[in-house]
This record gives C-alpha cells, sequence and structure tokens, in this order.
C-alpha cells in the first residue's frame, strides 16, 4: 500500500510524503525534499568566479583560480555531505520500535532506532525555531527511574520541517500503530 | 500482542529441524540460535541442551520445529506437530518455507503449563481440521490472533558486537531488566559454546548455526599468550624494583618532591608507570572496557615509541644536535639582550606615556640586575648545553612524549627569568589592586566581613578616613606604573605558557587517544555497536513480516569519547572568563594545574 | 471555577476552518494576546495581574495567550491551567528581568506570535517593561487594536524619568485605551504621556477572597507579630523598615517582625537584625511562594506596608483579607485602595511610621481592633477578578470597534504629538518597522504559517477530543535563538 502526497515545508517548498504500509503494525513515512535546482548551483559558481576573476584581474596571481575551483569542488562535496538531506524517514514497527534515518544527498545514511520499551508517545508540538514558532513532531523518551516523567524529546523530520496539515496526517497514523500494541 | 523472533541468517536454508534457542521473558520475543536436523533422538537433544545450557548459562530450550521442505519430504506436518508433545513448551513455533516463496510461515501452538491432554488434542485438532479444510483462511485466523515478525540477524555480527552504551555485568535489581536487544546480544553473545560444535563432527547431532572459517590464526595466538606471560612477569619485575627507587625517603623530601610534581618529564614518568601497572597485570581483562582500555594503552604505547625512534634516527644523524645547540645559546641571549632593551624603553616614557619616575626607575634597575644574572647563568651553563641534549635525546627512545616533556621542561628552566619577573610585576600589580578595593569599600563605609564572607557598613572614624584616603591617592597614582610592568610581563610569560600548552597538550593528545578502539572502528565496525537498524524485507502479503536487523555502528566521535584513556589533562578547566579574570586580578597564572585535579 | 460560557459554535472544528468564522465572532469574542517582560516565573503583582486576568478572560470564552520573554531554561511554549498558552520567547533581557529594547528585533517573533494565533487585541502591561513597548510599536505598526496597562507611578523630576515619560509619550498616542489601576495612577499616566484623559480607564487590582481568609489561632496571643511582605528593594521602603525595627522593639518586648521576600536591601535587615541581636524576634523569610503567603500572614496581628511609591497595593489587600490591621505609607494609590478604618496612613518617614504603628499596637492591646472575621467579610467584595475581567471585557469591546491609524496617520499624529524632534525620530522609527514588517511578510508570507490550534477561546480544544495532542505543560524548544 503506497500513497504520495505533496506538501509544503514551512519555508513554502514542495514536499513529498510517501507513506507506505509493510504491515498492520509496521508502517514507513518518507518525506522527500526537492532537489538542489541547476540555477541555484549555477548561480553560486558563477558569483564565486567572478569574484576570483576580479581577484585575479587586480592580482594577476593565477593561484586565485585554481583555489576558486578547489573552493567550489570541495564547498559542493561538504554540501551534499553533510548538508543536504534527500529525504528522511520514519519506520514504525509495533512493539519493536521506531526508526529514524535521515538519507544525505551524497548517499550517506545516518540511522537510529529506538526501542519501544525507551518510547513514551509521540506528539505534535511547538517550539521557537530561528525566528519562526513551527510545529514539529516528536517523539518523547521515558525516564528509566520514574515511568511517567519525560527524560527528553527527540525531533522528527528536521531538515525538511514540514507544516501542520503533513504532521497531522503522520501523527494521526502514527498513534493508530502505538494504540494497537 | 506482536510476536518477534530473531532468526539466524545462516540457518534460511537449513534443512528441516528443531530450533534451539531462548524466549525473553517479558518481551514475546524469541531469538533462534541453531537448527537441529533430523534424524536424532529426542532424549541426545534434551541432554544436548541441557548440556548447553549449563556452560553458557543461557535458558536455552527447544522452541519448535523448521521445516523446509524438498522432494520426497512430504507428510512431515503431523510429525512435527507431535514433536510439541515431546518437549514440554509453553508455547510451540511451527516455521516452515514454501517451495518458490521467500517467506516464511509461522503457527503458534499456545498451551496452558498444566493443561488437562484433552483440551490440548481438542485444540490442536480444531488446527488440524481447519487447516485441512482451507488453508488460506487458517492462515488469517492465525494472523487475528497473534502478528508475528521476522526479524533475521547475522549471527557473527551480533556474537563479536558490544552494545553502547556499555552495561558492566553488576545491575542493581531495583531498575527494570535489561532492554530486548540488550537481552537478545547478550544471549547470542553467551551461547558461545553452542556454536563450538562443527558441521564435521560426528556426533549424534547435525546441527546448523553460524560456524568459525577456521582457526589457522589462533595457534600465533595461543603462543603469543604463552609467551605473554613471562614477559608480563619481567615487567612486572622492573617495575616494582623502579617504585622501590622511587619509594627512597631521599625521594619524598620536600625539594624533589616539589620539583617532580612540577616537571613535566617526571610526571609523564608516573603516568606511565601506572600504565606499565596495568599493562602487566597477570591476570586477564575483566569486562570490555578494561580490555578496550589495556589495548588502548598498549597501542597508544608501542605508537609512542616508534615516534619516538623516529625523532632519535634524526637526531643522532649529522649531528644535528650539535646545531641545536649551536643555536640555543645565542638565542637566549638574543632573548636577554631583547629583554633588556624592553627594560630601557619602559624605564623611560613608553609610547609617550608618562610615569612616576622614581618607582619606574627602582623597578627597572631591579629587573636590569635580574637580567645580568640571568646571562652570566647562560654563558656558565652554555659548555655543557650540547652534553644536556646529548643524553636529553636519549630519552626519546621511551616514546615521543618523554622527548617532549623534557623539551618542556627546558623551555620552562630556560625562561625562568621571565617567569620571576611576571610573579614580581603579579605580586606588586595584586597587592594594590587589593588595596585599592578595600579602600574604596572604606569610602562607601563598608568593609568586607571575613567571618560572614559578605561586605558589611560600618562607621570608620575621621582619622582612619584620613589616611586611608592618604593611601588611596598613593596607590591610585602608583598604579600606571606597575600595571604597565605587569602588562609586558604577563604577555611573555602568555608566550612561553602558550608554548608549553601545545607540548603539553601534545603529549597528552598521544597519551589518551585511543588508537585501537579507533582501528576497530574502521576495520570491524560491528564490534562496537551504537544500537541496530532495521531494513524491511519482502512483504509479500499473506506472509508475516520480515525484517533485516544491521548492526549500526558507533560514530567515531563517541568511539573517542568513550575509550579516550583518563589522563592529567592538563589544560585549564576554568573558563576564558576566569583566566580574564585572574589576569586583571593579578593572580598567578601556571601552565600545570594542581594535582589533586584528576579528569576521568 | 464556576460557570463556563459555552459558545454557539460546535468546536469540534477543523484548524483551516477556524480562520474564517473567526473573524465573524470577533465582535463578541476576542483573541487577545497579553504582552509583557514580567510573568511567572517571576513573582509579583504584575505576574498575578496578568494570570488572574487571562484566566478569568478564558472563563468568559476569550482566547488569551501571553507572550513574555525566556527566563533562564524555561523558553518555547508553554500551557498552564485551562489551557492558558504562554510563549517564553528567547530576547536577551538586559535589567531587572526587561528586555533590551531595540524596536526592531523582537517583531519576527511577535509577529509570528500575533499571526499565528490570530490575535486581534494586544494588551501589554507595566510600563517598565521594553518587550510590552515594543509589542504595542509592532501591534500598530501590522494594523492590531492595542490596549495597555500601567501599573507603576512616576516622577516627573529627574533625567530618568524625564526620558522615559518622553518613550511613555510616544508609545501611547496612538494606542487605542489604556488601562490604570488607581485614580493616582490614571492622574499620573495622563499628565506624564499627555493623553486624552478620556481614553484611559481606571480598573483596579483584585485579590482572590478565597485564597485569603482569616484563621485568627494561628496567631499566638503573647506576642504581637507585624508582618511585612514584599520584595526587598529601594522601592518598597526597606531602608525605612530598617529604621522602624529597632524602635520599636526597644519600646514593645513582646512585638515580632515576620519579613517574607528576598532582594538586594536583604543585608540592611540582616545587619539590623545583628546590631541590636534581634535573631529572634525578626524572621527573615526569604522568597516566598504565592501559596505560602496565607500562611505566612495569618500568624500575624498587623501588616505593614512602607513602598515608597505605589499605584495599587496588592499587598494591603491581601493583608487586610486575612483579617490584619493594615499600616502603610501613604503615597501615591494607596489611599484609594481600602476604606479608612481599615487602614492606617503614615507619612513615609521612620518618625510618622513608627507614632502609626503605636497607636494601632496600642489599639490593639485595648482589643478595639474588629475581629479578623469581620475585616475579611467587608474585603471579601471589595475587589474581585470576576469584576475586573468585565470590566477589561468591556475596554476590549470598545477598543474592537475602532479602526487602528493607518501609517500616513499614524505618522503625522507621532509628529503632532510628541514634538517635532522626537516625533519625527519616532515616525522614522514607524517607518522602518513598516519596511521590516514587509520585509518579513515577504521572506515568510502570513499563508505559510500555521494556524495555532486554539486551546482557549470560542474553537478550544482543550480537554476534548485533541486533534493534535499536546503536552501539557512541557514544550521543548530546541535550537532557539534570538534573531
Amino acid at each position: 500500500m503506497m500513497e504520495d502526497e505533496a506538501f509544503t515545508d514551512i519555508n513554502g517548498k514542495t514536499i513529498s510524503l510517501d507513506c507506505q504500509s509493510h504491515s498492520s503494525f509496521c508502517r514507513e513515512f518518507t518525506v522527500s525534499s526537492p532537489k538542489t535546482s541547476m540555477a541555484k548551483v549555477m548561480v553560486y559558481t558563477c558569483c564565486v568566479w567572478l569574484l576570483s576573476y576580479t581577484v585575479f584581474f587586480f592580482t594577476q596571481n593565477t593561484a586565485v583560480l585554481s583555489a576558486a575551483i578547489v573552493i567550489t569542488l570541495v564547498s559542493m562535496m561538504l554540501h551534499i555531505h553533510f548538508v543536504k538531506v534527500d529525504h528522511e524517514s520514519l519506520l514504525v514497527i509495533g512493539s519493536l520500535g521506531i526508526q529514524l534515518s535521515s538519507n544525505y544527498a551524497s548517499g550517506r545514511e545516518t540511522t537510529t532506532f529506538i526501542e519501544m520499551n525507551k518510547i513514551k508517545d509521540i506528539v505534535i508540538n511547538e517550539a521557537i525555531y530561528m525566528h519562526q514558532i513551527i510545529y514539529f513532531l516528536c517523539v518523547l523518551l521515558k525516564d528509566p527511574s520514574e515511568p511517567d516523567a519525560v527524560s527528553s524529546v527527540v525531533p522528527l523530520f528536521q531538515s525538511s520541517k514540514p507544516r501542520l496539515n503533513c504532521l497531522v496526517k503522520i501523527y494521526k497514523s502514527c498513534q493508530e500503530i502505538l494504540s494497537k500494541c | 500482542m506482536v510476536l518477534k523472533i530473531f532468526f539466524p541468517q545462516c540457518c534460511n536454508r537449513a534443512d528441516s529441524g528443531l530450533l534451539v534457542g531462548r524466549w525473553i521473558s517479558g518481551h514475546e520475543s524469541a531469538v533462534v540460535l541453531a537448527v537441529i536436523h533430523y534424524p536424532f533422538i529426542p532424549g541426545q537433544v534434551k541432554q544436548y541442551v541441557q548440556q548447553m545450557q549449563t556452560r553458557s548459562g543461557v535458558e536455552l530450550s527447544v522452541l519448535g520445529s523448521w521445516s523446509l521442505p524438498k522432494e520426497g519430504q512430504e507428510g512431515m506436518e503431523s510429525f512435527l506437530r507431535d514433536l510439541s508433545t515431546i518437549f514440554p513448551q509453553k508455547r510451540w513455533l511451527q516455521i516452515s518455507r514454501q517451495m518458490g516463496k521467500t517467506g516464511f510461515i509461522c503457527n503458534v501452538l499456545n498451551r496452558d503449563h498444566d493443561g488437562e491432554s484433552a483440551q490440548k488434542v481438542k485444540r490442536k485438532k480444531k488446527h488440524e481440521d481447519v487447516k485441512g479444510d482451507e488453508g488460506e483462511e487458517d492462515k488469517e485466523e492465525e494472523e487475528e490472533e497473534e502478528k508475528v515478525i521476522f526479524i533475521h540477524y547475522e549471527q557473527r555480527k551480533v556474537m563479536m558486537s558490544q552494545l553502547h552504551p556499555i552495561e558492566n555485568g553488576l545491575q542493581d535489581p531495583k531498575t527494570d531488566s535489561p532492554s530486548e536487544l540488550r537481552q537478545m546480544f547478550q544471549t547470542v553473545a553467551q551461547s558461545q559454546p553452542l556454536f563450538f560444535m562443527d558441521k564435521y563432527d560426528d556426533g549424534p547431532l547435525k546441527s546448523t548455526h553460524w560456524q568459525s572459517e577456521g582457526r589457522e590464526a589462533s595457534i600465533i595466538v595461543e603462543l603469543l599468550k604463552q609467551a605473554s606471560v613471562p614477559l608480563c612477569l619481567l615487567v612486572t619485575w622492573l617495575l616494582s624494583l623502579w617504585t622501590w627507587i622511587c619509594n627512597i625517603r631521599i625521594f619524598s623530601l620536600y625539594p624533589f618532591c616539589f620539583l617532580s610534581s612540577k616537571l613535566s618529564t617526571c610526571v609523564q614518568l608516573s603516568y606511565r608507570t601506572e600504565h606499565m601497572r596495568t599493562l602487566s597485570s597477570p591476570r586477564p581483562a575483566a569486562g570490555h572496557t578494561q580490555f578496550m582500555r589495556k589495548a588502548n594503552i598498549f597501542v597508544s604505547f608501542l605508537v609512542d615509541v616508534a615516534l619516538g625512534m623516529l625523532l632519535i634516527s634524526w637526531l643522532y644523524r649529522d649531528n644535528h644536535i650539535s646545531m641545536l645547540a649551536n643555536t640555543l645559546v645565542p638565542a637566549a641571549d638574543h632573548v636577554a639582550k631583547q629583554l633588556e632593551e624592553l627594560l630601557q624603553w619602559l624605564m623611560g616614557a613608553p609610547a609617550g606615556l608618562k610615569m612616576n619616575r622614581a618607582l619606574d626607575q627602582v623597578l627597572g634597575r631591579f629587573f636590569l640586575y635580574h637580567i645580568h644574572l640571568w646571562i652570566s647563568y647562560i654563558h656558565l651553563m652554555s659548555p655543557f648545553i650540547e652534553g644536556i641534549f646529548w643524553y636529553g635525546g636519549l630519552s626519546a627512545c621511551l616514546g615521543l612524549t618523554f622527548a617532549l616533556s623534557l623539551l618542556s621542561d627546558m623551555v620552562a628552566l630556560l625562561t625562568f627569568h621571565i617567569y620571576c619577573f611576571y610573579v614580581y610585576g603579579a605580586r606588586l600589580y595584586c597587592l594594590k589592586i587589593y588595596g585599592l578595593s578595600s579602600l574604596w569599600r572604606l569610602f562607601r563605609g563598608k568593609k568586607w566581613n571575613v567571618l560572614r564572607q559578605r561586605v558589611d557598613s560600618c562607621s570608620y572614624d575621621l582619622d582612619q578616613l584620613f589616611i586611608g584616603t592618604l593611601l588611596f591617592t598613593i596607590l591610585l597614582f602608583l598604579l600606571p606604573t606597575t600595571a604597565l610592568y605587569y602588562l609586558v610581563f604577563t604577555l611573555l610569560r602568555l608566550v612561553v605558557v602558550l608554548f608549553q600548552g601545545v607540548l603539553h597538550l601534545s603529549v597528552d593528545f598521544i597519551n589518551s587517544f585511543p588508537l585501537f578502539a579507533v582501528g576497530l572502528r574502521v576495520c570491524r565496525f560491528y564490534r562496537l555497536a551504537e544500537g541496530v537498524k532495521f531494513r524491511v524485507l519482502c512483504d509479500e502479503p499473506g506472509t508475516a513480516l520480515h525484517l533485516l536487523m544491521e548492526i549500526n555502528p558507533l560514530k567515531v566521535s563517541t568511539v573517542v569519547q568513550t575509550y579516550r584513556t583518563p589522563t592529567y589533562s592538563c589544560y585549564p578547566k576554568d573558563s576564558w572568563a576566569a583566566l580574564v579574570k585572574k589576569l586583571f586580578v593579578g593572580e598567578l597564572i601556571y601552565p600545570w594545574r594542581h594535582k589533586t585535579t584528576k579528569t576521568d | 471555577m464556576g460557570q463556563r460560557r459555552r459558545v454557539a459554535n460546535p468546536p469540534s472544528q477543523g484548524v483551516a476552518g477556524a480562520r474564517t468564522d473567526c473573524v465573524r465572532v470577533s465582535d463578541r469574542k476576542h483573541n487577545i494576546c497579553m504582552v509583557s517582560d514580567f510573568f511567572y516565573p517571576n513573582m509579583g503583582g504584575v505576574e498575578s495581574h496578568i494570570y488572574q486576568l487571562s484566566q478569568c478572560l478564558i472563563q468568559k470564552g476569550h482566547k488569551v495567550v501571553i507572550a513574555t520573554h525566556a527566563y533562564d531554561r524555561r523558553k518555547g511554549v508553554r500551557y498552564l491551567t485551562n489551557g492558558l498558552k504562554v510563549y517564553y520567547l528567547p530576547l536577551q533581557v538586559m535589567y531587572n528581568q526587561s528586555t533590551a529594547t531595540t524596536c526592531f528585533h523582537s517583531l519576527p517573533l511577535l509577529r509570528c506570535v500575533f499571526v499565528r494565533e490570530r490575535i486581534t487585541v494586544v494588551h501589554a502591561h507595566s510600563s517598565f517593561s521594553a518587550m510590552a513597548h515594543d509589542a504595542l510599536f509592532h501591534a500598530k505598526t501590522m494594523g492590531l487594536n492595542t490596549v495597555f496597562t500601567d501599573h507603576s507611578l512616576f516622577g516627573f523630576a529627574d533625567v530618568s524619568s524625564v526620558l522615559t515619560n518622553k518613550l511613555l509619550t510616544v508609545s501611547l498616542c496612538d494606542t487605542n485605551h489604556i488601562v490604570c489601576v488607581s485614580y493616582t495612577s490614571k492622574e499620573n499616566t495622563v499628565l506624564r504621556a499627555t493623553l486624552n484623559p478620556e481614553i484611559v480607564s481606571v480598573i483596579p487590582n483584585a485579590v482572590d477572597p478565597t485564597d485569603f481568609t482569616p484563621d485568627p489561632s494561628q496567631r499566638q496571643e503573647d506576642r504581637i507579630t507585624i508582618v511585612v511582605i514584599s520584595r526587598l528593594v529601594y522601592r518598597k521602603g526597606i531602608d525605612l523598615l530598617g529604621g522602624i525595627i529597632p524602635e520599636l522593639c526597644l519600646k514593645h518586648p513582646d512585638l515580632h517582625f515576620l519579613i517574607g521576600g528576598e532582594g538586594p536591601k536583604r543585608i540592611v535587615l540582616e545587619e539590623v537584625r545583628e546590631k541590636y541581636q534581634l535573631h529572634d524576634r525578626v524572621q527573615l523569610l526569604g522568597a516566598l511562594e504565592h501559596k505560602d503567603v496565607r500562611g505566612v500572614l495569618v500568624q500575624g496581628h498587623i501588616f505593614l506596608n512602607t513602598s515608597l511609591t505605589e499605584a495599587f497595593c496588592m499587598a494591603i489587600v491581601e493583608g487586610a483579607s486575612c483579617g490584619l490591621q493594615v499600616v502603610s505609607t501613604r503615597v501615591g494609590g494607596i489611599p484609594e485602595v481600602l476604606p479608612e478604618d481599615l487602614i492606617t496612613l503614615c507619612e513615609p518617614t521612620v518618625r510618622s511610621l513608627c507614632a502609626g504603628l503605636e497607636t494601632v499596637i496600642a489599639q490593639q492591646r485595648s482589643g478595639s481592633l474588629p475581629s479578623p472575621a469581620s475585616i475579611h467579610a467587608r474585603v471579601k467584595n471589595l475587589y474581585t477578578w470576576k469584576n475586573v475581567a468585565e470590566r477589561t471585557e468591556k475596554v476590549y469591546d470598545r477598543v474592537a470597534g475602532e479602526e487602528v491609524l493607518p501609517l500616513d496617520r499614524r505618522l503625522w499624529r507621532l509628529r503632532a504629538h510628541c514634538g517635532p524632534v522626537s516625533g519625527s525620530i519616532f515616525a522614522f522609527v514607524a517607518v522602518l518597522d513598516f519596511l521590516f514588517l514587509l520585509l518579513l511578510q515577504w521572506l515568510v508570507p502570513d499563508r505559510l504559517m500555521d494556524d495555532a490550534v486554539d486551546a482557549t477561546g470560542p474553537h478550544r480544544l482543550w480537554r476534548q477530543e485533541t486533534i493534535v495532542k499536546q503536552t501539557k505543560s512541557r514544550s521543548h524548544s530546541k535550537g532557539a535563538t534570538s534573531s
């Protein structure tokens, strides 16, 4: 069972939510961010090039040009390896746990798995983020010493930051699974 | 409730037989460890399981049956079901694969532990009936009453990995039992004896589980183990000799004691002794943490010595030592000359500032005299410097860290004059600051209450106020001169401290960097697990959910943080703000820390 | 908590649907945002005023949110009793829990609060609060109706007052309505900010009479106890208190002092205590929680207030409500708070206060004072929050009908009302603020902000089948930075 829907993130960019239901108690939600547009890359590259060429024009030092190439390449690589997240997914397996993973544009993947006995609940929360107040989905972790308290909060979909309507959809189907087990 | 079955990947294609494993209590999950094949005698299986249970300390049991249909093996179904009566269990799993399908099918037979046989039969019969009539419906019914997840794991990796954060064996019984995954990891790791049975063994039982590829390397390991015992004894003996020397009474006298705590070479020496003592203890490491600690110390010691050897080979080639010595003496001379010029400049009108002439002259002369003393000291020393270097360089064979600590000590000794100037300047400045602050309080009709650690109000006499005012004025007008001297010498001192700090930092880095753990993370990433990650395998409709469990390796930064060898880290723990405040008030700053604080 | 007025609309409406008909209902029910630097966990009169007023307004069916600055680790969004939502915004605190004002830096966050909560009325509190003035300024730029409550009195003489008064003039010149807590305060504010008295209302503070009931059994009859509960700061006249204590203790050996509160002037009292060796007779209780105040009050016979300036003293009402005889300085709005026979007013000098206390002590000894229960019965109905909320509601209704000055008229008014120099400067600032708002609206358009789920007001979801599960009073703010 697959669904694909388009939503927007808090900055108004389109993101797509893909709900995949593997079984009645195992669902996967994938939020994909839009690809980096070619125009943006071109603009940045052109800016660096123009700047380096101006410096070259005044200094007549070719090292500036080669440095510009290296800087552009390295920063692009760093960007796709550490910054640009291609898609984030949330795998909820009833009675086993919740797995969050984010795939970077370079293919790097970071995954965290949280066992069910540590999880208290999944909720939608409000937080101040930069100069905005946004809604976000988060997993509440239990405090092992006192079961009613919340020891910490793990925010979900940190880089795609979907808007409330998308979060509500994910939240509802997560609760369906959590309430069953 | 969902039933979770941890299933080893190596048993995917095993022949039909019995599943051996463990039920994890309270979590509705079963860990399958091995499959015992047909034919077997039930009594022997029971005996074998019993034997393994005592050897590994895991509550092993027969979980159920496994069937992989092949041509010519039909009609096993009823036989497998009858097996459940032989091995009495609360639950009996019947896992089977069908031809041409990737998914497994699992039937669970529940029964009460002390239930009557009639009931059992009835229930079983019902199962049989339904199955005979319409197989499809049966499955659905099964699914409704009990959902099953298969979690495939790689037995070897799970067995060898260490789940972080490490929990030491001692657990307070108050806290709830360890989490499901941790129990699963423990079960697999502890049932190592089960995996020793080889597929070539000619025992009465045949089984499938993870098998090690071979044991060739283990001969070398055994030999090394044998050899390490006398080596350890030798090192221990040497160490005891060394501690005996260190404990001779003369070293505990005041000057030695003080010196050895301040010289970084001595600190490094005691530190290495500690390391060797840890390494040479004949007992095997108890627990993962201690083992990693030993291994880290050993590897970093080896690397240290190798680097030291490199340094030696460079130093003693091409007469580098005398070259160094010949440049050092003129350099020290040059520094002294520069200082002298600086003092001359300060005694005039530095940067156009108008100072208190008398105080300025007194201070300047005082410092000049010191420099004079210093220069004569350097000249006295200069013939021996090469020798000192030559013998000092030998210490590098104990490791690069020793050479660096020695260098730091030498810098400290060679810049002793700067230190002296700094102390004089700081003390004078400090005195003035304190004087001014308490006199300022006197003006406001307050005083510092020592007993209560607070500022109280207080009424002063007229003559007290008069004297106070006089003193305050004098101190205030003399402050700029002192402050200037203090500023200049503090800057010089800071340069030296910075250099020593860099040296200490590098020594500390070599001492504490967990090289072994990082190597393990790079080469055998599954050994240090942060957790697990799951991937959904095929999800054919109708079969149970299949997940693949992989090991999520620890992040490198976490590895370094967890396994860093504790040292006396030499870095001002106090923040930059505290340092600036100290400088402002005129308290002395040191590159070393007072020994009471040890970081773990 | 009494009658809960239900609203005609069914409350279980979607978030998107809520916005359209919210506008329609707004002539009856308002979406109010209270802004002040001072709110819990800080303790004081303004804080409890905001809290109690909000609670009463929520009961009347309005939607109320509170915006304040972050206190230490308390930042982000929190919910208090009955779904009262509090935004602790990460703004830099400068002095005395008041934020730094640059007129601009708080705009993005405040705008976000106003837009997502669909605020119709912005109600700022306390003239000491820079954040309140900022909020007024931004709200006017955004075209929202504004109300301001002044809780304190100011002088006219010294330099700081002159500057603050100018600022107040600018801030209030185009505010729709101003509320003062007493007539003295109204007079003061009107003069300071050169306002038209027509738009200034007087709504006194109140106390919850059920919280402050007398209990004479707690008193120790072999002694006379004087209770002082206030922050130990200069404004509260702690130096006077330090003069009174030794003088009276010398004359009356059975006199005891019970002092609750914390502050920089504590040292004065400690010294007095040590100098005259009064450790057993002068008890310093330190900071008190609001729930403990009654327990302290009922132990005393006389309540002493030594404030040097006060717009409306809630403490003396609380004291009287607990059945204590009140002695206070005759400053600010204090004379109009209690009927004359319940309070003894003195000049703010040590001698006058001592004389006043002496007479009350003499009355106490002779037993000619009214009984605590009778005092409580009289004070009980003087000031109630329900009354305050009703009067405030009327102010909101009136304000909601008024128009907010558009930018050109606002500029004209600033120029005309605040003098040529400062008027021009602030007109320029207002233009900048408007441009900044346009920039923000271009960067983060209003339509991209999710409407907040209402916890209070006509479409409240609190305590019902919630679409979004809110974690009660435990909100976590991550990566919160002040922009």
